[in-house]
């Protein structure tokens, strides 16, 4: 199939240029370490394929550098048929000179080049006509003002974009403006000659900014805004989250209905709906924290964020662009260190992804939220305002944080990066403030459930499988104490005696190596009690009864703060930093960290 | 375009990131010191010598500096904001 390549700039309308060229169903392909996102979406019979957004082909950081290095390849690709260039119509000035570097890109590889002049809704609302005959004739392109959100020019954009594709000739190459000085002239007689003044553009901007960068009202605003962000996490989400827990709850009645008693239904119940099913209750939150962090994205507040946090995060040795990982660090960490890609430095790159697994991902939650109900009376203060068990869970993620910002605080002392030179500052434009469209948001939210549903679920169920056979088996020996996995646990018992935690815990930590969430479902096979994942507290109770120390408790909470129990995190860390090294040492440092503090707990209190 | 050292600079000029709020400058040139990928990543979004620019301000917490070039509205950190000699636009 014949190819159409999709470029521009960031926050100008590309994405759902995208959407509304190809509809809702795409493809994305991630692979990662090898390359950035790439969206891919049938446009009548071309494929139109979305490359990341750069400011630049000449790169400052890795994700720029990729996207850049793709694109160069999409455009030698004989199948490659067209290119369209889409630009920021209100900000002619600053977008001219990535089209004309983009168009000269196109004109060495002979491939035709459509200018796409989006948001040209807000051109209109200037009362600002475009004179795109003109422009085109100076660009030596063919050029479109649309608007891809009120779809005004969409019907002439793409019978032109057809028309032009569809031709069996290469079109005739661009024309040659010169060098990049030649360039960067054009591209400012163009936009001052068709342009609107900036003053108009960015009067409403610069209004919004003075109190949303304001030393006060701005930090107010940052401190409610991520108050409600992690609100919403947890009581957005929650609704959905029990829907979940009880649909699969209502298919395991009745799937083993049919079957009747045996085996096989103890399988089903245990390994498949207890284990799997309880990972897919993240699933709502995951999106939910997708679904506000691309609220935040597209309306462009996360580069206030960023911009705020600058100052704060480089006394650790971090940049300001830091603050999206590490604030999408707190659904999963994997998506998490892809983000860091976004880092110009390569220092505070690598340093940010050390440490963001010690964010407190919706992995630990469950953990967190069974040994809390087990150790924290359930209490309320100042008339049900301030929940006990709530203080708990805030105090854990601020623990996360504090870790990772004092690890990050020792790690830029030490870590030396390969080439101190290549060192880049923080450079971050401002968008403007803009009410965001559903239609990337929606596809953008479904892709992270689907992404994580894939990644996760093999191993959680290979985990699950493999723990209810060692726990079932030799069956009739006897109970769990005399199977395969007790025996397991006895002979690593005396590794987790000191934590004040016997052979039980010690094989729900060991299995929750490979992923957190299974310490629950495997303490809960353990415990012996069925679907103990999807009943918290029936299982807090068992072990309080059991009982569980403060101390061994305690230290549990910590060893699951701090340790990197993560098999696909790990991977991916490995993938982007391209160093067993580095993720091995992470797993032994964090590991023995962890073991440190949860010792000192046990011993202590 | 001559660069000087951050050391010989003439006391007549200032930094951007001496800058007053709300005043618009003049680039004069930047100073060796600066990666050359950044120098022209800082040519591409308009900071040239010749061209001018209004100081929008600091972030909150005397955090980078922000600035208006052209039509975009960019926040730059202190190290580069010390390495771009300004003039005051008369």
């Amino acid at each position: 199939m014949k190819k159409i390549v999709l470029v521009g700039k960031p926050n100008s309308g590309k994405s759902l240029l995208f959407n509304q060229l190809t509809g809702l169903r795409q493809k994305v392909a991630n692979y990662p370490g090898v390359t950035v996102e790439l969206k891919s979406g049938r446009f009548a019979q071309f494929e139109l394929i979305d490359y990341p957004g750069a400011y630049s082909l000449s790169s400052l950081s890795r994700d720029e550098e990729i996207a850049v290095s793709k694109l160069r390849d999409a455009l030698q690709d004989p199948d490659t048929a067209l290119v369209i260039c889409n630009l920021d119509a209100t900000r002619l000035e600053s977008s001219l000179m990535f089209g004309l570097q983009v168009q000269a890109l196109a004109r060495q590889q002979q491939k035709a080049l459509v200018f796409a002049l989006n948001m040209a809704d807000e051109l209109q609302r200037f009362g600002h006509q475009l004179d795109t005959a003109a422009l085109s004739a100076a660009l030596g392109s063919p050029v479109y003002a649309i608007s891809a959100k009120t779809l005004l020019g969409i019907h002439e954009f793409r019978q032109g974009v057809l028309a032009l594709a569809e031709q069996a000739e290469p079109a005739a190459p661009a024309l040659n403006h010169g060098d990049e000085q030649a360039l960067r002239d054009l591209s400012r007689r163009l936009s001052r000659q068709y342009g609107l003044t900036a003053s108009l553009v960015l009067k409403n901007q610069n209004r919004i900014d003075t109190f949303m960068l304001n030393s006060l009202s701005g930090g107010l605003a940052f401190l409610a805004v991520m108050f409600l962000l992690f609100q919403s996490i947890f009581t957005l989400a929650a609704p959905f989250m029990d829907a979940v827990e009880a649909g699969i709850g209502a298919l395991a009645l009745w799937v083993t209905g049919f079957i009747g008693e045996g085996t096989t239904s103890d399988f089903l119940n245990d390994a498949i709906f207890g284990g799997v099913g309880s990972f897919l209750v993240f699933v709502p939150q995951i999106m939910m924290l997708t679904l506000i962090i691309g609220l935040l994205e597209d309306s462009g507040y996360l580069a206030r964020a960023a911009l705020i946090c600058h100052r704060p995060l480089s006394y650790f040795g971090l940049s300001g662009r830091s603050f999206i990982p590490y604030l999408s660090g707190h659904a999963c960490a994997i998506p998490a260190i892809m983000a860091a890609r976004t880092i110009e430095s390569p220092r505070k790159r690598l340093i940010t992804m050390m440490t963001i697994p010690l964010m407190a991902c919706s992995a630990r939650l469950p953990v967190y939220a069974l040994l809390i109900s087990v150790l924290i009376p359930e209490r309320a203060y100042l008339g049900g305002l301030v929940n006990l068990q709530g203080v708990a869970f805030f105090g854990l993620y601020l623990m996360g944080i504090v870790i990772a910002l004092l690890v990050s605080l020792m790690l830029s002392r030490f870590v030396v990066s390969k080439d101190e030179k290549s060192d880049m500052p923080f450079i971050l434009e401002l968008p403007n403030y803009r009410l965001p469209h559903w239609k990337p948001l929606i596809v953008r939210v479904f892709s992270a459930a689907k992404s994580f549903v894939y990644r996760s679920g093999p191993v959680i169920f290979a985990v699950t499988v493999l723990i209810w056979l060692f726990g079932y088996f030799p069956h009739n020996a006897g109970g769990l104490e005399h199977s395969y996995l007790g025996q397991i646990g006895h002979f690593i018992e005396p590794v987790f005696e000191p934590l004040g935690l016997d052979w039980r815990y010690g094989v729900a930590i060991l299995m929750s190596f490979l992923a957190r969430e299974v310490f629950v479902g495997a303490l809960g096979t353990l415990f012996g009690i069925d679907g103990a994942d999807e009943n918290i507290a029936g299982l807090a109770a068992n072990i309080q009864a059991d009982g569980l120390t403060l101390g061994a408790g305690v230290g549990l909470l910590l060893f699951y703060v701090v340790a990197l129990q993560c098999v696909a995190t790990v991977a991916t860390i490995r993938a982007e930093t391209g160093s067993n090294r580095i993720a091995a040492g992470l797993v032994i440092g964090y590991g023995l960290l962890a073991y440190a503090l949860a010792y000192l707990a046990a011993n202590l209190l | 375009m001559t660069v000087l050292n951050p050391a010989t600079q003439t006391p007549a000029c200032h930094t951007l990131w001496d800058a007053p709020k709300k005043a618009s400058v003049c680039v004069v040139q930047l100073l060796a010191g600066l990666n050359p990928q950044v120098v022209n990543r800082l040519y591409e979004m308009g900071l040239e010598p010749g061209q001018t620019l209004l100081c929008l301000g600091r972030g909150p917490f005397n955090g980078p500096l922000i600035v208006q070039i052209q039509d975009c509205v960019y926040t730059l950190e202190q190290q580069v904001a010390e390495h771009i000699l300004i003039e005051p636009q008369l």
